[in-house]
């Protein structure tokens, strides 16, 4: 027989016939070890939970088109290419119009959008009713549907106006007598139509303003507001706000559009404007606690044919990757395509990763608890273990055992119960990440097998350092101690 | 050359002189009891015969080689190699076999051979008890046990400390039998015991009183 293999002999019969003792120590081992796996498993895994965890949060990057160059799907679907297909939760398309409702004399923004999509990317969206899901059926938001008091089934019309579009110098058609209509953007780029009367000098004796697109009771105010609509009788076009007409207050911008739209203004006859009109049955109403709920939502497609448009202002993207990630992907799409504009939503990447560095210091700190209480747990076992086994040390020093021996001993009987302890541990540990996960993210966690030879390299390290001071004590007994009758 | 020869040794510990220049040999082969009440200096002298203590003063011969100033490093290696050991209380390994007890000697001294460590078992009686635990064991069986473990690396002196302090008659003995056996095969014994018995199955017994040697009494009955 080898003295390695009496070395092994000694220590498992040591460790097998002495099992009360021992038993505590590797429990407190097995105990460090199992915490140490699994919160280094759920720390490993959370990213990916957290990650869809605040996916519920909503979209954390946008795709918006560039200076030039405009989006469509075709475009956005090549974009998203940059971005590996298995991270993506979902790309929802919005389209902004205002949109007006002749039955009210109002008019509400309204997203084109894909409702397969916005499940995905904002899943906090609450729907009394349904999704759309057939053509020309529509979602209102709360308060639109308060303010316009519609319920679920409902039918409302709504129109869309363009710019008026016109051919030629515009000032051509400004002769006495004529009468004149323009069409310009203003508030929110909401289309503002004006209609305007010259007399015979060619001044402006009539005028109208549309305003129905603008901001209700700011924006929308160009157009009722008597003395602002007075100040253009009897003025020449072309005219300059400021100088001509003064702003209506708080509403500078609208009364812009309404002197851009008379710069522009063509008679009747050049003018090319058009309205579209379609009724829509309403089958969901929002609820979000947000500014979706001022507005009104379809399917892009019939929000294309409505327009006679098919682009899209933003694309929502719901992305699964840490925050670095996401700037990666951001940079490589603004680098590929030019044309676009991809953004993050700082909010929710940024708070994600703050979550997340919380979460690993919490992982940290509670790791370096447990094994610093496993650490003084081993020791104080091994320490009793010194202690009772006092006379079989002495005994093994009297039969000859050098001081190394009895380190040795000790030594390998600790990084036996450390590796054993750790071995037990690690499988435990990942029962009990696994209980955490479902419980705490409702999804199971994935088994990193490297951690298993991690733990039990760690348990066997801990349980070598907690052995030290017992060896310590083990060294110096006398081997005396056995002679005489005590 | 004598096997162990003390010279002029003391041992004080601050104002006590547990011994006070006590010299004796002790010949290859020969059987020496060392006796005397307790305080006597008998431990001491025990702890230094057996190279677990160094003497204040005077010289250790152990086969003519001065040991008394060697560390306690040394002092271990001198142990493992020359000196078998036998205890009053016995001190077995208790979550050890009897056989593997043996073996704990030759594992600090050389190699474990079960074999061997069996043969040795069976000197003492004890072959078929090889695989029980000190706890099925008797007090006496442990004891031979014990003496199987002391002559496992065949040292040069066998030191036993009150070695049927512990045991009944017929177990006392079987125990005096067995060191009979090994002073007949030339071992030499150095045997520290209270009981006049004991001390009279030796050749010469060295009596110790406060520190000092007492008296010498060769045993005229030895062998007879």
């Amino acid at each position: 027989m080898t003295k390695r293999k009496m070395f092994l002999r000694m220590i498992t019969a040591s460790l097998l016939r002495r099992r009360s003792r021992m038993l505590i120590a590797l429990l407190s081992i097995a105990v460090g070890a199992t915490i140490l796996s699994g919160l280094v498993t759920i720390y490993i895994d959370v990213p990916r939970q957290m990650g869809a965890q605040f996916r519920s949060y909503g979209a954390n990057m946008i795709i918006l088109p560039g200076e030039e160059g405009s989006l469509t799907g075709a475009v956005l679907e090549e974009a998203m290419q940059v971005i590996p297909s298995e991270n993506i939760v979902g790309a929802t398309p919005y389209r902004y119009v205002r949109l007006d409702m002749p039955s009210r004399q109002q008019s509400f923004t309204t997203a084109g959008t894909d409702f397969d999509e916005v499940r995905k990317t904002s899943p906090y969206f609450s729907v009394e009713g349904e999704y759309p899901q057939n053509r020309r059926e529509i979602m209102v938001g709360k308060e639109v549907a308060e303010t316009i008091g519609v319920r679920l089934g409902s039918s409302i019309e709504l129109s869309y106006k363009p710019l008026a579009s016109f051919e030629g110098e515009a000032s051509a058609d400004w002769v006495p007598g004529a009468a004149l209509l323009g069409s310009s953007e203003g508030f929110n780029e909401a289309v503002l139509n004006v209609s305007a009367v010259l007399d015979e000098e060619g001044k402006i004796s009539e005028i109208e303003v549309d305003a129905l697109s603008q901001t209700e009771n700011i924006g929308s105010l160009v157009g009722t507001d008597k003395a602002f609509l007075d100040q253009f009788l009897g003025k020449s076009l072309p005219l300059t706000l400021g100088e001509d007409v003064d702003a209506l207050s708080g509403a500078t911008i609208s009364s812009q559009a309404v002197v851009d739209a008379l710069n522009s203004s063509r008679s009747r006859e050049n003018a090319r404007l058009s309205e579209n009109k379609e009724h829509y049955t309403v089958a969901g109403i929002l609820s979000t606690g947000g500014e979706e709920e001022a507005y009104i939502y379809m399917s892009l497609e019939d929000l294309t044919r409505l327009t006679q448009e098919e682009i899209m202002d933003v694309a929502e993207l719901s992305v699964s990757a840490s925050a670095e990630e996401l700037e990666g992907y951001a940079a490589n799409i603004q680098e590929e395509y030019p044309a676009l504009t991809a953004r993050l939503v700082k909010r929710l990447a940024k708070s994600e990763a703050s979550v997340l560095s919380k979460l690993q210091a919490l992982v940290f700190l509670v790791t370096a608890v447990v094994l610093a209480l496993t650490l003084i747990c081993v020791s104080t076992t091994m320490m009793a273990v010194v202690s009772e086994r006092r006379r079989e040390i002495g005994l093994r020093k009297a039969l000859g055992a050098s001081d190394g021996s009895i380190r040795h001993e000790f030594l390998g009987e600790g990084m036996f119960l450390g590796g054993l302890g750790g071995l037990l541990g690690g499988l435990l540990g990942f029962a009990f990440a696994q209980m955490v996960s479902v419980h705490v993210f409702g999804s199971s966690i994935t088994f990193q097998p490297l951690l298993l030879p991690i733990t039990i390299i760690v348990s066997m390290a801990i349980s070598a350092v907690s052995c030290q001071l017992p060896i310590k004590k083990a060294v110096a007994i006398d081997p005396a101690i056995v002679l005489k009758g005590e | 050359m004598a096997l162990l020869e003390l010279k002029n040794i003391s041992k004080i510990y601050g104002d006590l002189k547990a011994l006070d220049n006590v010299s004796i040999r002790v010949e290859k082969g020969e059987w020496v009891a060392i006796m005397g009440p307790s305080g006597s200096g008998k431990s001491t002298m025990m702890n230094i015969i057996g190279c677990m203590d160094k003497p204040t003063m005077g010289e250790v011969l152990l086969s003519g080689v001065d040991i008394s100033k060697e560390t306690a490093r040394s002092l271990t290696d001198i142990r493992r190699d020359k000196i078998g050991l036998i205890f009053q209380q016995f001190h077995m390994v208790t979550y050890l076999t009897a056989v593997e007890n043996v073996m704990v000697s030759q594992y600090y001294h050389s190699m474990p051979d079960e074999e061997e460590a069996l043969e040795a078992l069976g000197r003492v009686g004890l072959r078929d008890r090889a695989r029980h635990l000190p706890s099925q064991l008797s007090g006496g069986e442990q004891q031979r046990v014990c003496v199987a473990r002391a002559l496992i690396n065949h040292p040069e002196l066998i030191l036993a400390d009150e070695p049927t302090g512990n045991l009944d008659e017929t177990n006392e003995n079987i125990v005096l039998g067995l060191f009979r056996q090994l002073h007949n095969e030339g071992t030499t014994l150095i045997v520290v015991t209270h009981d006049p018995e004991v001390a009279e199955a030796a050749q010469r017994t060295i009596v110790l009183e406060h520190g000092r040697v007492a008296r010498e009494v060769i045993n005229e009955n030895f062998g007879k």
